[in-house]
Formats: C-alpha cells, sequence, structure tokens
C-alpha cells in the first residue's frame, strides 16, 4: 500500500503547482491560457496555506478562513481580468498578447 | 473608535454611487463636490485622531498609531488631488484631438472605485492579521485594474489595462505563497506573534523574497517595473497620476507591516539584497529617463528611481520616520508636476517634452509651479524633496552602506539634468509662435495651490519631521528589540 503522504510531499505537490503556473504564464499566447495559469499559481498558495494549517497550527482555522477570502478575492480579479480582455479584444480581434505592444509603438513614432 | 476616516469614505463612495444611479444626467455634477468634501471631512477626521493619540479597535485587530495616521494623511491627499485633478476630463473640458480618446466616462463609478481603492490602502496600515492585511492588498490593486482601463474606446487605454492585470495577479499570487510560507513558518496569523515566532532560515529567505516580488511590483523596483511606463502612458493621465503615488504609497504601508512587524528581527539579514535593490532601482530608472520623450514615460522613469531612494530607508530600523515623511513629501511634489500635466494635456493635447517651450511665456505661473516641482523631485536644497532625500541617505550612510549613498548622489545628479531638461523647453526654448495664455479651470488651479504650499511648508517647517520621528517610535523599538 502507499505509505501516507507527509507535509513534504503535500508542499512538493504545491511548489510543483507553483512552477507549473509560472511556467504557462511566461510561455502561454492567449490571455486566458494566462488568467488561467495565474489561477493556477493561486491554487498553489492557497494549497500552501490549508497544508501548514493542517500540520503546523492544526489546532485553529486561520489558514481555513484566510483561504476563503483568497478565494473570493481571486474571483474579483478574474471578473476584472476577464471584462478587460473583452475590451482589449473588441478593439484588437485578438486576444494574443505579443500583440499588445501599441503603446510602445506609438511612443516611438513621435520620437 | 479609531474606524471614522474610513466609515466616512465608504459612505462617500455609496452616496456618490446612489447619486450616479437616481440623479438625472445634468445633476451628476453634483458628485464632485460630495466627493471632495467627504475626502476632507475624512481628512480631517485623521488629524483628530493623531491629535488624540493611538487606540485600536475590534479587540486590537484594527490599529491606529502615528504611522498609520500619516499613510492616510499621504492617501487621502493623494485621493483628494486625484478628484480635482479628473474633474476636467469628467466634466468634458478638453481639448479634441483627432485619434486621441480622452474623455473619462461614468462620473459616479469612478469616483467610487477610486474611494474603494482608497478605503483598501487605508485598512491596509492599520491591519494587524495576515487575513485583513491580504484583502486590504488586493482591495488596493483590484480597482486599480478597472481605472487603468476605463476608456474602453480607447485602445492604449485597454492594453495598459491588461499589462497591467497580467502582471498584478502574477505578483498577487506570488506573494500570497509568500505570504502563506511565513505562515507556515511562524503558525499564526497574527502579524505580532509572526513577528515574535519568526527565525532567520533558508525557507524565510525565500519568502522574503516572494514578497519582495509583490511589493516590487506595487512601488515599480527594478526588477519589477516592466508595467509602469505603458501602463502610465496608456492609463487616463489622472489615473497614472493616482498609480504613482497611492499604489506606491500602498506597496510602501504593505512593505512596513511585513518589514517591521513581521520580518523584525531579520530585518538586517537582508539589507544587503535591498541595498542592491535600491541600487539597481534609482540607477536603471534614471539612466532610461534620460532618454524620455513623452512626459507620461518620462514620469514613469522618474517615479522608479524614487522608488528606489525610498527603500534605502529599510536598511536601518531608524529609518522609518525618513521613509513616511519622503512617501508625504513625494505625494504632494508628484501631484504637483502630475497637475500642471493634466492641465497642459488636456488644455492643447501635447504631452511630448519639446511640446513644453515657451510655457514660461503663455502661462509663468505654471510654469514657476511646475519648475518648484521638478526642482523638489530632483532634492534641490530649499525644497521639501531635498529634506526627504537628506534623511534618506543619512539613513544609509549610518547603516554603513556608503557606496549606496556615493551611488545615489551620482544619480541625484543625472536626475537633475533629465528634470532640467523640461525646465529649459519651458524657460529658455522659444515658443509655439503667439499663443495666447492658457485658462486653467478652477479645479485644476485649486489642486496645485495645495500641492505646491504643501511641499514648500512641508519643506520648510520642521514641525512635520519632529512629529513623524516621535510617532514611529513605537514601530522601530518593535524592531530593534527583537
Amino acid at each position: 500500500m502507499f505509505p501516507t503522504p507527509t507535509i513534504t510531499h503535500w508542499l512538493t505537490l504545491s511548489a510543483l503547482l507553483f512552477s507549473i503556473g509560472l511556467y504557462g504564464i511566461f510561455t502561454r499566447r492567449n490571455a486566458v491560457g494566462v488568467l488561467l495559469s495565474i489561477e493556477l499559481t493561486l491554487n498553489s498558495a492557497i494549497l500552501n496555506i490549508l497544508i501548514f494549517n493542517r500540520f503546523v497550527a492544526s489546532d485553529d482555522v486561520d489558514g481555513q478562513v484566510l483561504v476563503l477570502f483568497i478565494i473570493a478575492a481571486a474571483a474579483a480579479e478574474a471578473v476584472v481580468a476577464l471584462a478587460i480582455f473583452v475590451s482589449f479584444y473588441r478593439h484588437r480581434h485578438t486576444l494574443d498578447v505579443t500583440q499588445a505592444n501599441h503603446i510602445y509603438d506609438q511612443g516611438n513614432r513621435t520620437s | 473608535m479609531y474606524i471614522q476616516p474610513e466609515i466616512i469614505v465608504v459612505v462617500t463612495a455609496f452616496a456618490v454611487l446612489g447619486m450616479e444611479m437616481f440623479l438625472p444626467p445634468r445633476h451628476r455634477v453634483l458628485e464632485t463636490p460630495v466627493c471632495l468634501l467627504g475626502l476632507s471631512t475624512a481628512l480631517a477626521a485623521v488629524v483628530y485622531l493623531m491629535i488624540q493619540g493611538d487606540g485600536q479597535f475590534l479587540d486590537g485587530q484594527f490599529l491606529f498609531d502615528g504611522v498609520a495616521g500619516w499613510f492616510k494623511v499621504s492617501f487621502l491627499l493623494a485621493g483628494l488631488l486625484t478628484v480635482l485633478l479628473s474633474a476636467d476630463l469628467l466634466n468634458g473640458r478638453f481639448k479634441i484631438v483627432a485619434g486621441q480618446e480622452r474623455v473619462l466616462i461614468h462620473r459616479g463609478e469612478f469616483y467610487t472605485v477610486v474611494l474603494f481603492n482608497l478605503v483598501g490602502s487605508m485598512f491596509l496600515i492599520s491591519a494587524t492579521n495576515l487575513i485583513n492585511l491580504y484583502v486590504c492588498l488586493e482591495l488596493a490593486t483590484i480597482p486599480l485594474f478597472a481605472l487603468v482601463a476605463w476608456r474602453r474606446n480607447d485602445p492604449l487605454s485597454c492594453e495598459a489595462g491588461l499589462k497591467y492585470i497580467i502582471l498584478g495577479a502574477t505578483s498577487s499570487a506570488v506573494v500570497l505563497f509568500g505570504l502563506g510560507l511565513l505562515y507556515g513558518l511562524s503558525g499564526s496569523v497574527d502579524l505580532f506573534t509572526m513577528g515574535d515566532n519568526l527565525i532567520f532560515g533558508p525557507a524565510t529567505k525565500l519568502a522574503i523574497a516572494m514578497v519582495v516580488v509583490g511589493v516590487g511590483f506595487k512601488l515599480t523596483l527594478v526588477p519589477f517595473h516592466m508595467w509602469a511606463a505603458d501602463v502610465y502612458r496608456g492609463a487616463p493621465l489622472p489615473v497614472a497620476a493616482y498609480l504613482s503615488v497611492a499604489s506606491k504609497a500602498a506597496g510602501l504601508a504593505f512593505m512596513f507591516q511585513l518589514f517591521y512587524r513581521v520580518l523584525g528581527n531579520v530585518l538586517l539579514d537582508v539589507s544587503m539584497a535591498l541595498a542592491v535593490l535600491a541600487a539597481v532601482t534609482m540607477t536603471l530608472g534614471n539612466l532610461v529617463a534620460v532618454v524620455q520623450t513623452n512626459v507620461k514615460r518620462f514620469m514613469a522613469f522618474s517615479a522608479i528611481s524614487q522608488a528606489g531612494y525610498l527603500i534605502m530607508g529599510f536598511l536601518a530600523p531608524s529609518g522609518a520616520p525618513s521613509m513616511v515623511y519622503y512617501m508625504l513629501v513625494y505625494v504632494v511634489t508628484n501631484m504637483v508636476v502630475f497637475g500642471v500635466l493634466v492641465f497642459y494635456l488636456n488644455e492643447t493635447g501635447r504631452e511630448e517634452i519639446e511640446d513644453y517651450r515657451g510655457l514660461a511665456g503663455t502661462n509663468p505661473w505654471i510654469a514657476l509651479v511646475m519648475m518648484l516641482g521638478l526642482f523638489s523631485l530632483a532634492g534641490i536644497p530649499p525644497l521639501s524633496g531635498f529634506v526627504g532625500k537628506f534623511f534618506l541617505f543619512s539613513v544609509a550612510s549610518k547603516a554603513g552602506f556608503h557606496w549606496l549613498v556615493a551611488v545615489a548622489a551620482v544619480n541625484s545628479t543625472i536626475s537633475l539634468y533629465y528634470y532640467l531638461r523640461i525646465v529649459r523647453q519651458m524657460y529658455i526654448e522659444p515658443g509655439f509662435g503667439d499663443d495666447p495664455p492658457i485658462r486653467a479651470s478652477a479645479s485644476i488651479v485649486t489642486a496645485l495651490a495645495v500641492s505646491t504650499v504643501l511641499m514648500v511648508v512641508l519643506g520648510i517647517v520642521p514641525f512635520f519631521y519632529e512629529t513623524i520621528y516621535e510617532q514611529t517610535r513605537d514601530w522601530i523599538a518593535v524592531a530593534e528589540v527583537r
């Protein structure tokens, strides 16, 4: 049978999730893909806090409360992000983040 | 109860939102005075509480002391001046230039978002709990994304919002991971208990590094500054002004909370890293600012280099008063400069540095105010910017970082060069022919007058620095005892 997972296993899992999320943020070209990767990093941080709550400070629920607040804040962030993506798409007809270079171009055209 | 200023701001926010819902469009102009009244009352309440002395609310979950008071004064001043600067754009008073989308819409919602963001910053410095701290940090960040992308018909504004939210959400995820590590290392969410339990080790280093990423994003420290130039360029100019002061002050408040309360006993172990960060930030900000031609990008890099000076105060525990003082000075000084930029962009549609030529001929008072603001940013002696920089440099020098003081002094000289470029355009270069003087609107004149007077008074009257020094003693004591 499998041995019971210890805190090290769980922390490794959350660190892996975090790394995968960071990799996604840096490599995805679609803004929605980037947002998904950001959510992955956020969730790895949430998992991290839950692990510590379970293994380090198991006699209180502060970590769980913190996690609930984080989930709410992350949802708010996602809403604003999607709204901005929609308005960006209406102008550019693409969500490719490598196409978001008009500000720099305009700054240099006048010089 | 020490929460009155926040309550006043929240009530104002809802009042403005309600007015937007129920008033006919032609009466919505009234929202501006209501907003100004609410912010002024909140400012008065903060000053009253500061005279009353320290206190706490909700069993110590909300702490009001001198440092919190000064931070709240900075936030409210920034909010007040932003409301004044944005009034012209909301009223539709600006020159229409083809190819530029510049109107600001939805007055009530705009004010509400600004006010909620202010409340987040104000709670941030008073929080004593990790949960409060994180929620307030998000409240001080997320509304800014919406503000940057406020002109949804302007492609540049949307693009700036896209860049800002991707980097902002990433940095918030990273800072959250760091906070989670700190929670795990100390086993508590109370900031003071965390500080007592924390010992320095490799995991602490990782946590500090991750937290610094988040703070660096808000404070525009190199290498987390990438968003600044593009976002300032694409955002509506009053929003850029607000970003450059209030968001930065919120970042500093967050850094104060973590570095003095949680990491107080390990602060000296990371001072070398902070010194390098400060040196890189100010050098890169200054060098890139030299070659800028657009005033918005120029101010972005100027703000980056100012952040480099600012974090020099963390090199010694006794640096807290100089940072609080410099933050206050920076808020009013930057608002002076941004006030002139908003005025000139609104009235003429010009935003290149060379477009400022001949401003002293058409509007001598505005040019004088702009010159004073730029000199204060550069740190010319009688103005408050010099005093603030002097205290920060002396902190670094007392902590033994003499090389950093040398770097900072060289950087100040470089910054003088590029600030003087605008002064040269205004005073020496011939103007656009026979331009008539530009009439400034009442709101711009008020904003410029208030911020200029404060800028000069802060530098000349020693009362402010002495009071701040007295009131930050508790914070320093917490850090030094450990």
